[in-house]
């Protein structure tokens, strides 16, 4: 008891664990440079994919797959601050496709411009994550399966609507070029305004998730969604009002998924009923994860979201461009995902471990 | 860290706290019966009992997280309700649960300073002052005689005694009137409890926030507390200072004070203590 006591002090003051195994030591590494590691799968990949086919770092192919982590990278981040809740939004696929509807339909039969409308969109988001946060923190069901719920709730109405029909989205200037349009063609420099419009969904996302970092890092609200998922009575015991943290976190769920599909409906210029769908969830979930978000709740990480967001849309597009079958693509996200989360759980052990 | 360092308390030191006539029902179960307590300014009231005895119930009342079927709570001599655990705390009533209530992924200062941070204003944006927040925690920590290998390291890197050490500090941060501990000794080594019963010793000495701590067993803090309150069933079962009682005595006292039942119950207890009190006690 003295003896061991005494190790685990001279162990804490140095802040950190020894670990005795190579496997202690990896994941050692792993939970102290959670991002960097990441960063490292990703830059493997894209010098794998390079290699495969040397289009894979052109602007146009580049343009490809950083659009998709725009689009999964900001559901991703939303996903990231639920997860470090405790809780998980599902539902993410059907506002995605709803919100964007919303706001064509406004435009389209009232001559609202999209300016107006898409703010409408985005509450609507809101709206979504505030029953989805109300319903999960007053009734006390889980958000796993609450959203699944509400996911095909949503689904149905936006199929509903026009019979699952897409419909035409008008193009308004600037708003377009602004909010995801793409105008770069293969005659413009990479570095003019129409080279920027090719990366600007990304550039948004990146935006967004630099915010949502420093939210996380350096405000109350972010102190206060990390105490809400790592210790959800001790949290409530302090005076944190938990249920609202859930809830404001629903809602920026709500609102992101929205925004996700708006840059999509507004690229596309077409809103389409299925754009999100099952798929997009999971595969947003896929980006936190591998990101390095556990679903232990306490712990996780924007800027990993981003990353992985961008893993997960390499993984896609990569492949395809190297000749493979699209779903062929599915086996190496499904074994990332396996692998990720069994890491970010182990990860999370060891810290629980630490605990002396 | 001996009863004799510390001067008695003031018998007619002025009355901060009174719970009276509190009880309470949980459905069918009965947790309080016409219970009352009374904590003088500066003084460390031990609240002892069995398992179900009522005292988690009782402090609770007291904090705010449940309310009284019946009986007032006069503090600084008005009437109070506390409806929330925030209430109570605004009214200078910390208390620390026996979870300790620390936020595992979080650093020492953080958790000192979770709920009531400090900002900075950073282009108009209000941001989270972790210098100062870091250099207040490692400051207050020291002046309490709280050893910590780091402030910035996450609390679940720290030992049983330094956790609940940290969760105390946090309480006494704001300068409370009452501080409530439930079972700060529960899950704690020999060492690292003698650690907190010096903190605690340490505030009894200054005489500035009067404490009521939650224990199962009156013994562990016979040396650290001015009175105990024995809670059985659901009632006071009796009251005694410690200066004027002895630990053999007390044991004399719940043996023939209290019902047949509960001198099962008692003796009990006391079979795990025989080391500490000697063979007299024994049958």
């Amino acid at each position: 008891m003295e003896t061991t006591g005494t190790s685990r002090g001279a162990l804490a003051k140095v802040g950190l664990n020894v670990p005795t195994t190579g496997w202690g030591r990896i994941l050692g590494i792993l939970s102290r440079h959670r991002e960097a590691s990441i960063a490292v799968v990703a830059v493997v990949l894209v010098i794998y994919f390079q290699l495969g086919n040397s289009n894979f770092l052109s602007p146009q192919e580049l343009s490809v797959v950083l659009r998709d982590t725009g689009r999964f990278g900001l559901i991703a981040v939303a996903e990231v601050m639920l997860m470090i809740t405790g809780e998980i939004d599902l539902s993410v696929g059907s506002t995605f496709s709803l919100a964007p509807y919303v706001m064509v339909l406004m435009t389209i039969t009232w001559g609202v411009p999209l300016a107006l409308s898409s703010i409408v969109g985005i509450l609507l988001g809101v709206l979504i994550g505030v029953v989805n946060g109300v319903i999960t923190v007053r009734f006390r069901v889980p958000s796993l399966i609450m959203t699944v719920g509400t996911f095909f709730l949503l689904q149905g109405v936006v199929v509903s609507i026009y019979n699952s029909q897409p419909i035409v989205a008008p193009v308004q200037e600037p708003f377009n070029a602004i909010f995801g349009e793409n105008l770069y063609g293969p005659t413009d420099s990479i570095w003019s305004w129409h080279g920027l419009t090719a990366f600007t969904p990304f550039l948004w996302t990146a935006l967004v998730i630099a915010a949502m970092a420093l939210v996380l890092n350096r405000t109350s609200f972010g102190l206060h969604t990390i105490a809400t998922g790592s210790n959800v009575i001790g949290a409530r015991e302090i005076g944190i009002r938990t249920d609202r943290i859930k809830i404001y976190n629903f809602m920026i769920a709500g609102a992101f998924a929205a925004a996700a599909g708006i840059t999509n409906t507004v690229q596309f210029a077409s809103a389409d009923p299925l754009a999100g769908g099952p798929f997009l969830t999971l595969q947003a979930i896929a980006a936190a994860v591998i990101g390095g978000t556990s679903l232990l709740g306490g712990s996780g990480t924007p800027i990993g979201a981003l990353l992985g967001a961008f893993v997960v849309a390499t993984l896609n597009n990569g492949l395809v461009m190297m000749g493979a079958q699209a779903t062929v693509s599915d086996i190496y996200l499904g074994t990332a995902i396996v692998v990720a989360m069994i890491l970010n759980v182990q990860v999370d052990r060891l810290r629980a471990r630490r605990r002396m | 860290m001996s009863q004799k360092d510390i001067p008695v308390i003031d018998p007619n030191a002025p009355v901060i706290l009174e719970m009276q006539h509190i009880s309470k029902r949980f459905g069918a179960v009965t947790a309080l019966v016409d219970v009352s307590i009374k904590l003088r300014q500066g003084e460390v009231l031990a609240l002892c009992g069995d398992n179900g005895a009522g005292k988690s119930t009782l402090i609770k009342i007291l904090s705010g997280f449940h309310h009284p079927d019946s009986g007032t709570i006069i503090y600084q001599g008005k009437e109070v309700h506390f409806r929330s655990p925030r209430e109570a705390r605004a009214h200078g009533i910390e208390t620390v649960y026996q979870d300790l209530a620390l936020i595992n992924h979080l650093s020492v200062y953080h958790n000192m300073f979770v709920g009531r941070e400090y900002h900075k204003r950073i282009l108009g944006l209000k941001l989270l002052d972790n210098q100062k927040m870091r250099d207040l925690a490692r400051t207050y920590l020291d002046s309490l005689g709280i050893e910590i290998p780091s402030v910035s390291s996450t609390v679940d890197l720290l030992s049983g005694g330094q956790r609940q050490s940290v969760a105390v500090a946090r309480s006494i941060y704001s300068s409370p009137t009452v501080l409530v501990l439930d079972e700060p000794l529960a899950a704690l080594g020999v060492r690292e409890g003698a650690h907190v019963l010096g903190l605690i010793q340490n505030l009894r000495r200054l005489r500035k926030v009067s404490i009521i701590l939650i224990v199962h067993n009156y013994n562990q803090v016979f040396e650290v507390c001015d009175r105990i309150n024995f809670l059985h069933s659901g009632e006071i079962a009796f009251d005694a200072t410690t200066s004027e009682t002895t630990e053999e005595e007390l044991i004399r006292i719940v043996k023939s004070g209290l019902g047949r039942q509960a001198i099962a119950a008692a003796s009990e207890e006391f079979r795990d203590s025989t080391q500490d009190i000697g063979p007299s006690s024994a049958n």
